[in-house]
């Protein structure tokens, strides 16, 4: 199966080749041997549509999982006789490139016009090549612009780190003045309530020794 | 005129300060707050230190720092003496010029913070430690240095950016003592911090050591002035590098 593939193929390849051949030839003749070679390529035309034609049909045979490849393949024939026809149309009305020449005036003021066309393509480039040195000495300024940014940035971060470090330290003593103020509140509280007690203590103290004078001029009174 | 109105403020303030101690010594001293007149005299003798600064007379205002550190230390608050050490070493280093006296101010600065427990003053303190001494060719205790703050400032989140630096130093003390030394430094360094072996630091190290293989300073300059269009070099890197570089010299004069 894939062996009459095959064969069309090479059969194609050659006329194809052929064809392209007698395109390129037409153009440049005239005449009576134009329109036989006009009809030759006609012919070939169609002989290369019938192997298409053949070629389709022994694709459809051929399993499916192996038919994608030749799919392929065939589109691309098909591709490829569709432009040997445009080009074909193409060549018939084109005139040759001897007539081109006698009518568009000879070599002599088309070398000039090559020389100004070179001329600008030279200045084009040297544009070009000035473009792409600026832009690369922008992008290094960048990169350094770049790397300073990360130095500054590296610089910031330390001094960050001992700042919390700081704070931290200030944070922790605060808390301990904290404590230790709450303490002594608590022992001046303690104090406080010691010396109501002396006080207390005193008064009751004064008021016995009191009563014990009062009683002892009295019982001293009484025993007269 | 100002200069001497302000020195005699200070003397006065001195005399104090003196006076001040010498009361908190004595008997009716120690009953009646002691502590207080210990402070307070530290407090005039940092006021005489700053007073002395403006009349630009270094060494006594160093003595008046040196004395006030002395009683804070007696009372065990070691932050505000390392900060006092700190403005000591300063002084030695911009106006008195005694690098060595400032080496071991700093280091005694860093130790008190150690202390403290903050480790990221000590670490600027060392740092400056660690520079003076590479520029005094006392190499290996810069390399101890730096090597101690990269590994320190690897595991923190804040620090991991400077990191490389750090290292990038260290393999530069390296490479002043001895070129094998700095290959397995920079390998070392590599293993324990990834992130080293992309930075531009690290090519230029590899870059510099293969130049020094193979003997070649033009390969070493080239190098040296490809970083320095993207970063310029400071004054440390480029001593440092230029005593790299006479190594080279004397090393192809000594084959010659």
């Amino acid at each position: 199966m894939s062996s009459d593939f095959e064969t069309y193929e090479q059969d194609f390849g050659t006329i194809t080749a052929d064809i392209t051949n007698k395109i390129g030839r037409i153009p440049k003749i005239s005449g009576e041997e134009k329109t036989q070679l006009v009809l030759n390529v006609d012919k070939q035309l169609e002989e290369v549509r019938e192997l298409l034609e053949q070629m389709d049909l022994e694709v459809r045979e051929i399993p499916v999982q192996s038919r994608a490849m030749y799919n392929s393949r065939l589109k691309s024939y098909k591709q490829e006789m569709e432009k040997l026809e445009k080009d074909f149309k193409r060549s018939r009305i084109a005139y040759s490139d001897e007539v081109r020449n006698e009518l568009l005036g000879d070599d002599a003021s088309s070398s000039e016009s090559q020389l100004i066309k070179l001329r600008e393509e030279r200045a084009h480039l040297l544009d070009n090549t000035e473009k792409i040195e600026r832009s690369s000495r922008r992008l290094e300024a960048g990169y350094q612009i770049a790397v300073e940014t990360e130095q500054v940035g590296q610089e910031i971060l330390s001094n960050l780190h001992s700042d919390r470090e700081k704070i931290q330290r200030a944070r922790d003593r605060l808390r301990e003045t904290d404590a230790n103020l709450g303490k002594s509140s608590r022992i001046l509280t303690g104090m406080l309530r010691r010396i109501i007690q002396n006080r207390v203590l005193v008064f009751i103290l004064g008021a016995i020794i009191l009563l014990t004078i009062i009683l002892a001029i009295y019982f001293n009174v009484r025993g007269r | 005129m100002d200069n001497s109105g302000k020195e005699k403020e200070a003397l006065a303030l001195i005399a104090e300060a003196e006076k001040k101690l010498k009361s908190s010594q004595s008997f009716f001293g120690s009953l009646f707050g002691s502590s207080s007149k210990q402070e307070e005299a530290c407090d005039l003798y940092v006021r005489a230190a700053n007073m002395f600064k403006m009349a630009k007379n270094w060494c006594e205002a160093i003595n008046c720092l040196n004395q006030a550190i002395e009683i804070y230390t007696d009372m065990g608050r070691f932050t505000i003496a390392a900060k006092h050490h700190i403005t000591i070493a300063e002084i030695y280093e911009t106006e008195l010029v005694d690098i060595d006296k400032a080496i071991a101010h700093y280091e005694q600065a860093a130790d008190y913070y150690k202390g403290e427990e903050s480790t990221s003053s000590a670490n600027k303190c060392l740092l400056k430690v660690a520079t003076y001494a590479a520029q005094l060719e006392q190499y290996p205790k810069a390399i101890e240095i730096y090597e101690q703050v990269g590994t320190h400032a690897m595991d923190s989140t804040l620090l991991k950016y400077s990191a490389k630096d750090h290292f990038f130093k260290a393999a530069l003390c390296h490479f002043c003592v001895d070129m094998l030394n700095a290959k397995l430094a920079v390998q070392k360094y590599e293993e324990m911090f990834p992130a080293f072996s992309d930075s531009r630091e690290c090519k230029l190290l590899k870059k510099l050591l293969d130049a020094y293989e193979e003997q070649n300073m033009d390969a070493y300059t080239d190098a040296v002035k490809e970083y320095d269009t993207i970063s310029r070099l400071d004054q440390w890197l480029t001593t440092m590098l230029l005593r790299i570089k006479k190594t080279i010299q004397e090393d192809e004069s000594d084959l010659r």
